[in-house]
Parts: structure tokens; sequence; C-alpha cells
């Protein structure tokens, strides 16, 4: 091994860590300059929230971990990977993960692809009760997934409303026409819990757009499809892409909805089944460890390697 | 030449994408609330108008038995007024729910607004990554429910356990709403004015710049509110026993009850979410404007 390995073993960088973990605290404690007066603040700024979040995150986050490679039942004891062996090889454990990601994947192109024209009509467009149409689109960004399928019930259920006109205009049973406990019902709930928070993210996009640069085009004769195309489209694309990656999100964390709905069974409600009675702890434990790993790294790497724009 | 296609029908499609999404999502609400009042629903449209047997039944002011059962009545607090008690009654799920939201908004004060300060005011090495960390959800409900009753098995199913999860679930959307709030405003000349004039550092923090970033900290308190009085999956993974917070309470109803005393119950919900809309309204902001998923 090279001296230019040694130099980048883990030992030594952890050390230099340490260091400057130790140099940092160090001004905190006594700070001399207003520079470094000025970390004081920060760290005392950000100290309640670290707080919170080591207590009620990170620890309890840890405990998952460290439960989902334990030996024992209810314990954390040992180390085994048996529960992780259990979810990667399990067919039906494939099977759970595969239909998580396609339903979200799904659902989430289709609230974007919803939400783009939404939030152009309510930007660019000079319509009657704007603020008014603004109101209702996020009103159900504050309902729970269990309201947003019981929404869908009342659309598309057995006594459901679309469902009553559809059978009344074909002639056929309502039963057989109600799709709201089935897997098309569940895509449709998705799509209601995603499709306000898709549109609340690309509307904060379109208000940075620059219309100068539209009225040109239009005023050289570009038609409308053409100017979205070329002139609004890249200028909004990191807020797509940001929206993109805040939908699947949102749709992977969904639950209450499925509990409603139970036709499909997710990643969120198969964890939630290992808690009862005769399942398996240790799984449950990797299916969070799992969920958390996957979503954290799928969230770094979108916003690293693309121009996504997130939050504020 | 013929007009373009964008330009004889483009404008007309977005605004019927536009609108038949409005209609998807709010005419089930509607029809929600009208057959609340209903007696049944079993044709097209609900019938036997009016009645408020549903709303009697779900908020507790009517008998109702087992896994329908409606709201119970709790006293609030008690009054000695002259040799005997006036208890004020109140109804015990949604005052549960209110006051667990309630300590999850306090939690969220004193931790969201300080770091939406740190953010929008100074510049630091690893801004970025603060800023991602406390405006992105950290885990879902779900996740955080399974968390909490493996590291805190005693403590996760009481009300303080409760509040904790909610606080840490909700403070994102308290980070963001003070955060826009704070890059409005001239932060630096604020700071720098009040230290001039001899205030130290915490007081003009605590006197001068959280007062006048007053509207965004009232409206990330309200959305916060509603928010952890409907959070549902973490409530679902830890709550055992005991007054269901309003989320669990819906969810009963939901599976359990017939189609109209749902409705009604789920109304109920409906009323508590524009009622804090209009708060907002009259803070200054429209409808739920903060962004975050």
């Amino acid at each position: 091994m090279s001296d230019r390995h040694a130099e980048n073993s883990p030992l030594s960088t952890l050390r230099a860590l340490a260091a400057r973990v130790v140099g940092a605290v160090e001004t905190v404690a006594n700070p001399v300059t207003e520079r470094e007066r000025e970390y004081r603040r920060i760290v005392a700024l950000c100290a309640p929230f670290s707080v919170l979040l080591l207590v009620a995150g990170l620890y309890p986050l840890s405990e998952v971990v460290r439960i989902s490679v334990s030996t024992a039942q209810y314990r954390s004891v040992g180390f085994s990977l048996d529960a992780y062996a259990t979810l990667f090889g399990d067919p039906y454990y494939r099977r759970v993960a595969f239909d998580s990601l396609w339903l979200t994947t799904g659902t989430t192109l289709v609230s974007v692809g919803l939400a783009v024209p939404i939030a152009h009509a309510l930007e660019k467009y000079d319509l009657p009760g704007e603020d008014l149409l603004v109101t209702l689109v996020s009103f159900p960004i504050s309902l729970p997934g269990i309201v947003a399928a019981f929404m869908i019930l009342v659309l598309f259920g057995n006594n459901g409303v679309v469902t009553a006109v559809a059978a009344a205009l074909t002639g056929s049973r309502p039963t057989d026409l109600a799709f709201a406990v089935s897997v098309p019902g569940l895509f449709v709930a998705f799509v209601y819990s995603m499709v306000p928070r898709a549109t609340l993210i690309l509307r904060g996009t379109y208000a940075e757009v620059d219309s100068a640069a539209e009225e040109a085009a239009q005023a050289l004769g570009a038609t409308p499809f053409e100017t979205f195309r070329y002139v609004t489209l890249p200028q909004i694309r990191p807020g797509i892409t940001g929206a993109l990656i805040l939908t699947f999100r949102t749709g992977l964390a969904i639950f209450g909805t499925l509990v409603v709905i139970q036709t499909l069974v997710v990643w969120t409600l198969q964890l939630s089944r290992e808690l009862g009675v005769g399942y398996d702890v240790q799984v449950a434990g990797a299916m969070a460890t799992v969920y958390f790993a996957f979503t954290f790294l799928f969230t770094v790497l979108g916003l690293r390697y693309t121009s996504a724009e997130v939050g504020i | 030449m013929r007009p373009s296609l964008s330009r004889r029908f483009g404008r007309s499609a977005v605004t019927l994408t536009l609108f038949s999404t409005v209609a998807f999502l709010i005419a089930p609400i509607v029809l929600t609330v009208v057959a609340s009042f209903a007696a049944s629903w079993t044709g097209v449209l609900p019938s036997g108008f009016v009645t408020f047997e549903n709303w009697r039944a779900v908020l507790g002011l009517a008998d109702t038995i087992g896994s329908q059962r409606s709201m119970g009545w709790d006293p609030l607090f008690s009054l000695p007024l002259g040799g005997e008690t006036l208890s004020v009654l109140v109804p015990a799920e949604l005052a549960f729910s209110i006051g667990l939201a309630l300590g999850g908004v306090l939690i969220n004060l004193v931790v969201g607004v300080p770091i939406a300060y740190a953010v929008a005011r100074y510049e630091f090495p690893g801004r970025e990554w603060v800023n991602a960390v406390s405006v992105l959800p950290l885990v879902p409900g779900v996740i955080l429910g399974v968390a909490f009753l493996r590291a805190y098995p005693d403590l996760s199913a009481t009300s303080f356990g409760l509040i904790v999860g909610y606080s840490l679930l909700k403070a994102p959307f308290m980070v963001m709403a003070v955060q826009s709030e704070f890059e409005s405003m001239p932060l630096r000349q604020l700071e720098e004015s009040a230290r001039s004039l001899g205030a130290s550092w915490p007081r003009t923090f605590l006197t001068v710049i959280v007062p006048n970033a007053r509207s965004g900290i009232v409206s990330g308190a309200i959305i916060c509110w509603a928010l952890a009085a409907a959070e549902f999956n973490f409530s679902y993974i830890v709550w055992a026993k005991g007054t269901q917070p309003l989320a669990l309470f819906l969810q009963r109803h939901i599976s359990n009850s017939s189609f109209t005393k749902a409705a009604a119950a789920v109304s109920m919900f409906f009323f508590i979410i524009v009622a804090v809309t209009l708060l907002l309204q009259r803070v200054g902001r429209r409808g739920f404007d903060t962004r975050g998923s």
C-alpha cells in the first residue's frame, strides 16, 4: 500500500475529523472573533432542531437498524442478516417492493403530468375566481390518506355517485361497475392525494418564470405550444424534477389510503402487518431500514445529479 | 395559413384540465357534506333530508355501540360554583387531538423558528444540507411509528410520545413557512440596527426578529396544527388504548359505520380544515400555501 493510501485510510481520516470537531467545539465555547461568535449563534439556532432530530428521529431509527440484525425476537442481540435474506430472497417481498414501486411511479407521473397544466392555467391565465381555484386545489393537501380513500368510495364505490350514474346509463348493476376497491381505485386515490402537492410545488416554480421571454417568443410568431416547449419548459424543468422527487416520496409514504382500500400490499402496509401477532419484528425493522435507505439515497442522488429544486 | 393546433385548442385543453381536476378533487367533498345530512344513500343520490341524526351520533349526542361508537364526552375542567360543580364537557377524541396537535406545534415553534433563521440569515458551510434536512421529512409516519415502538416501548403510546412524534413529522412545514417569511425581511439591517442600539444578540432575536416574522410564524403554526390533528399513519402504529386521536376515530367510522354516518364524521373534519384555511387567509396566505411533501 502506498503512503497516499495510508494517509486516506479510514482511521487517519477519522482522527483528522475528530481534531476538527474538537476545534469547532472550542471555537463555539470560547468565540474570539466576530466570525466565531456568528458560528456560535448558528450552532445555538440549529441546536433545538438537532436535539429533536436526534432524540425523535435518529436514535429511534438506529434502534430499528439494531433489531433488524438481531438474532433474538424483541431484543437487540447478536448479529444476523436473516431478515435481509428473507427480504431480498423471498419472492413475496420482491413482489411487494415491485408493487410499491410501479404504483408510486405511475401515480407520480400522472400527478405531475396533471399538475403542470394546472399550475400553468393558474399562473399564466387570467381566470375568474383564481383565488378560489387556488384554495380549492390546495384544500386536499390537509386531508389524510384515509379521507382520500373515502373520497374515492364516494365517487366510485358501490354506492358511489359516478358508479350510480354509469349504472343508470348502461343498465348494469352498480356492483359490476364500482372500482373503488380495486387496484385502479387505489391508483386514483393515490392521485387524489398527490396532485394537490405536485401543483403546490409547480406553482412556486411558475411564479419565477420570466414572462418577457414568453411574450417575445409569441410576438416572433411562435405557437403557444412552441412557446411552452422552447421557452417555458426549460425554465420550469428544475421545478418539475423537484416535484417528481417530492411527489414520489409522498406516494411511497402513503399508508392510510391502503388501510381503507386494501387491494394491493405495498411496502408500508406490509410493514404494519409485520407488527401484528405472529409476525416478525426483525423483518419489520429490516423493511423500515430498507425504506429509509432507499428514500435517503434516492433523494440525495436526485438532488445531487439533477438541478432539482426542493423546498424554497 | 391555418392557425396551429395549440393556438386553437391549447388554452381550452389546459383550462379544461384545471377545471376537471378541481371537480374531481372537490365534488366528493361537497357530496360527503351533503350526505352527512341525509338519512340514507342507496340510490344515485342521498335521500331523506334534512336529518341531524348522523351528526348527533358522531358527536356522541345519541346512543351508539360497538365499533360505531361515537365520541365520548369528558369533562375538560370543573368549576366549583356555590356548592355545585359546573363541569364543562367536551368531545373526548376532538379535544384530545386538539391538545396533542397544540403540543406538537409548541415543540415546532421552539425547533423550527431558530433553524429557519439560521438558514435565512447566515452563510455557513453545510447550509444547503441543514436546509435540506430541515425542510424534507426524515421518514414517513409508519416508519417513525415502528422506530418509536422499538426505541421507547413504554413512552411511544403515551400522549407525550404522540406529541414528540407529531412535532418531528410536521417540523418541515413550520420551517418552510417561517423561512419564506424571513426571506422577505431585511434581516441583516434589522439585526444590525438593533445591535447598534445596544441590544444583545439573543435579545435582538427574541424581541426584534421573531415579532417581525409573526405572520409567517402564525401561519406555520396553523398549518402544523392542522396536519398534526390529521396525522393518521404514525398514530395508527403507536396508539394502543384509551382515547383515540381524531384520525383513528375517522378511520373507525369509514371502515365500520353506515355511509351517511361516516360522511358526518369526515364532514366534521372538513369543517375543522375550512376553519383553519379561513384563519390562514386572515393571516395573509392563500390556503395551504407552503411547499413541501
